[in-house]
């Protein structure tokens, strides 16, 4: 009960009135769970089911989406009359919305979609306490941005009596003070880079502008998996284990890899109730049908983002290449055969982590061509580095540096000394200590918000 | 009986919480202490640099003339024609990319120690405009939170956890490891010529003069208007000449700044000298005395700092 108020306090910061919205999603789909479990005729079933997934979607379609829909359509229109009809007149839009999404509301009908299609599946029963569904969605360290967590691997922590325990608070704990330090001091100091040269960059040379995409990658992942690190960490002081977010994806070997390690929670609910349908729906296409499923899964993830051309490129680009990687497959194993497992390693991190830095740019840019003209300049300015302030760059170097060791020595060498998790009381906790005075000494405390929270 | 052992357990498991986080607080407050103080220690032992300069203007300079603002003080103000001219000392407190806050502090932390004869107060176009980035560059003045109380208003503006975040002895110098490692040799005396707190500035620009709407309409800051007043109250107070001056832009302005406005109006609402340069022909009509559109270069410097003070001497001739 005191997490469920707490959830809705939290949800209630941004917007009071805005509350309705997420407790109306969790009545039609709480509601509709039962029927369908209970439902003996399938036409009755799939009705609920239809039923609520229409909710759903329609409600993250109307706050996410309609703007893009209408102002593309109003787009491909004037674009007709002028190319067709030649004519100079231009239709406005006047369908246009001002509402503010939602919090957290791709998260939140994601995992109820999820669900759903759980029960409807007959995999889990559905939940008859409305207080626990609830809850489960309104579990306030994960209203923002995720994970998008499971309700078959959540709900049964809310059943059991969650004693106290020191491991948990403790382990909590660690996990809260490793996110803010990835927060503070890696993503929030590379963003003051980034910001000044991505959100200029009709200004920047290109050796400046291929800083910024690099330092990109390591705030983006650096702002998420810090929040990510901290909502887990809320969670396991609370006494619950959510999903994990990441597993080192900027060490990947490859697109199809990383997607393994990256927004797990996301790769694999797209992964369960998207890619995988569609393969098998269409498996007598032969290769075919992966080719379809992983451009489909993409573009629709691309496009979860948010409204936004870019983010569908972003989702194309991801597609093209898993698609490359999946048809390659053999020849690149006959390849790797012949060359040393280092070297193989060393280019398959490269390449993964480069072409994920490209799709970033479509990412980050506020529109398609904005993503061009980065591109061009990249290949085409010359000019020296932008360096307003010195001490900016070391520090961002400084902690992609700490990110890359931590990252390494988790990957490859685990089982060697380990500070954060030694078993001397006082060696662990001074560098805890250490981490914390990290902070304060460079973590970035005017920083802006995480970067997921918009989506 | 399963039961009260849970309980048991759960009383020695909060038990051993508590000590554990208890212990792991001293050590943090050890960490933070040590830390903290070392980098006071170099701080306060800099000599040269940005925070140099800073530390300079709140705890050392005794000038008889001081010229307040940010960049267009800075890198416009020579003050060595002011003691030249004036047979006073004067020091340049201005600091690049600073607000109100920043000027107000100085000002604040001067007059505890003495009372300067004059001051000059250089503003300039959306001095008063809303923007959050003027509140995160109150930073500066954190490592004289602590030993400077008048500055504890204006330091907890920056947001409302600011004093509990500075119990912290590392978090005031947050950000500044490079830049005092710096500041303690002698690479910024190198780099940067400091003539009492003036940094000239050595490009010439060329380019043809453009036009500039200033009419735009913005949100204004009414603490930063309030600021502006209490400085001019704090001088009235004290007893200081001061001087407002709007220095010389390289663009041909179209209708009024709102700031400007403003400032302007309580200046004459306190009877306050106010010297506008921004449509000087002799500035707008060459750009070879520019480093860039709103920052005159070294000669405009000498050209302006002369004109001002022509213009000091003739005002203080008729009163």
């Amino acid at each position: 009960m005191l997490l469920l108020a707490s959830g809705i306090f939290f949800y209630m910061q941004s917007n009071p009135i805005y509350i309705f919205i997420p407790a109306f999603i969790i009545l039609i789909t709480w509601y509709a769970g039962i029927e369908i479990e209970k439902s003996t005729s399938p036409q009755k079933k799939w009705r609920f089911y239809l039923l609520a997934i229409i909710v759903n979607i329609g409600i993250l379609i109307f706050f996410k989406y309609t703007n893009f829909f209408t102002s593309s359509a109003f787009d491909f229109i004037n674009f007709i009359r002028h190319k067709i009809f030649t004519t100079t007149a231009t239709f406005n839009n006047n369908l246009l919305i001002n509402v503010i999404a939602p919090l957290g509301i791709s998260y939140i009908t994601f995992q109820t979609i999820g669900y759903l299609i759980e029960i409807k599946r007959g995999n889990y029963s559905a939940e008859k306490n409305l207080g626990h569904f609830a809850t489960f969605l309104l579990f306030f360290p994960k209203i923002t941005a995720g994970p998008v967590e499971r309700a078959h691997h959540f709900l049964p922590q809310l059943k059991q009596a969650n004693a106290f325990k020191y491991s948990n608070i403790s382990n909590g704990l660690k996990q809260i003070l490793w996110g803010l330090f990835k927060k503070l001091v890696i993503a929030d100091r590379l963003s003051i880079y980034v910001s000044a040269v991505l959100g200029n960059a009709e200004h920047h040379s290109g050796i400046s502008l291929i800083t910024a995409v690099i330092f990109y990658v390591f705030q983006m992942y650096a702002d998420f998996s810090g929040y990510t690190d901290m909502a887990l960490g809320f969670a396991k002081v609370l006494g619950f284990d959510l999903m994990q977010n990441f597993n080192r994806p900027l060490l990947a070997k490859s697109v199809t890899e990383f997607w393994r390690k990256w927004h797990i929670s996301l790769s694999t609910w797209f992964a369960d109730y998207f890619y995988n349908p569609i393969a098998i729906a269409k498996r007598d296409w032969g290769t075919w049908s992966i080719v379809y499923a992983s451009f489909t899964t993409f573009i629709v993830l691309g496009f979860w983002h948010g409204a936004n051309w870019t983010f569908i490129v972003f989702g194309l680009l991801q597609g093209f290449i898993l698609t490359i990687e999946f048809i390659t497959r053999k020849t690149r194993k006959n390849i790797r055969k012949k060359i040393p497992a280092f070297l193989n390693n060393i280019a398959g991190v490269a390449f993964t982590f480069s072409y994920f830095a490209f799709s970033l740019i479509f990412f980050r840019a506020k529109d398609v061509s904005s993503a061009f003209t980065i591109i061009k300049r990249i290949f085409t300015i010359k000019g020296t580095i932008y360096i307003e302030n010195p001490s900016i760059i070391i520090f961002s170097l400084s902690g992609i540096f700490f990110l890359i060791l931590i990252e390494v020595k988790r990957e490859y060498f685990n089982s060697l000394f380990s500070l954060y998790n030694n078993k001397n009381w006082f060696v662990r906790n001074c560098y805890y200590c250490i981490l914390l005075m990290i902070i304060l000494m460079a973590g970035v405390f005017d920083g802006g918000e995480f970067i997921y929270f918009q989506f | 009986m399963i039961k009260l052992a849970k309980k048991i357990s759960i009383k020695q498991g909060y038990v051993y919480l508590f000590l554990k986080v208890g212990v792991f607080l001293l050590l943090a407050f050890f960490f933070d202490f040590i830390l903290g103080s070392f980098l006071s220690k170099f701080y306060f032992k800099q000599t040269s640099g940005w925070e140099y300069r800073t530390k300079f203007s709140i705890e050392d300079t005794k000038a008889d003339i001081l010229v307040f603002g940010a960049s267009r003080a800075q890198q416009q103000y020579n003050p060595l024609f002011f003691e030249e001219r004036l047979h006073q000392t004067c020091y340049n407190v201005g600091r690049d990319g600073q607000p109100i806050f920043y000027y107000y502090a100085v000002l604040k932390s001067i007059v505890k120690r003495y009372t300067p004869k004059m001051i000059i107060l250089d503003i300039e176009n959306e001095v008063f405009k809303e923007d959050q980035s003027s509140y995160d560059r109150i930073s500066v003045l954190l490592p004289f939170y602590k030993n400077h109380p008048e500055l504890h208003s204006i330091i907890e503006q920056k947001s409302p956890f600011e004093k509990f975040k500075l119990q912290s002895y590392v978090y005031p110098y947050n950000s500044m490891l490079f830049k005092i490692a710096i500041g303690n040799t002698e690479f910024n005396k190198k780099r940067n010529i400091d003539i009492n707190g003036y940094v000239p500035l050595t490009r010439v620009l060329d380019e043809q003069i453009r036009n500039v709407d200033l009419s735009k309409k913005y949100v204004i800051d009414s603490i930063k208007v309030n600021l502006y007043k209490s400085f001019i109250s704090e001088c009235l107070r004290a007893n200081i000449k001061l001087y407002i001056v709007c220095s010389p832009y390289f663009f041909n302005s179209i209708g009024s700044d709102t700031s400007m406005q403003l400032a302007t109006e309580i200046a004459k609402r306190n009877n306050i000298d106010y010297f506008d340069f921004s449509k000087d022909k002799l500035f707008l009509n060459n750009s070879k005395f520019f480093d860039d559109t709103v920052h005159v270069n070294v000669e405009g410097s000498k050209i302006f700092t002369n004109k001002l003070i022509d213009s000091i001497i003739f005002k203080s001739q008729k009163q």
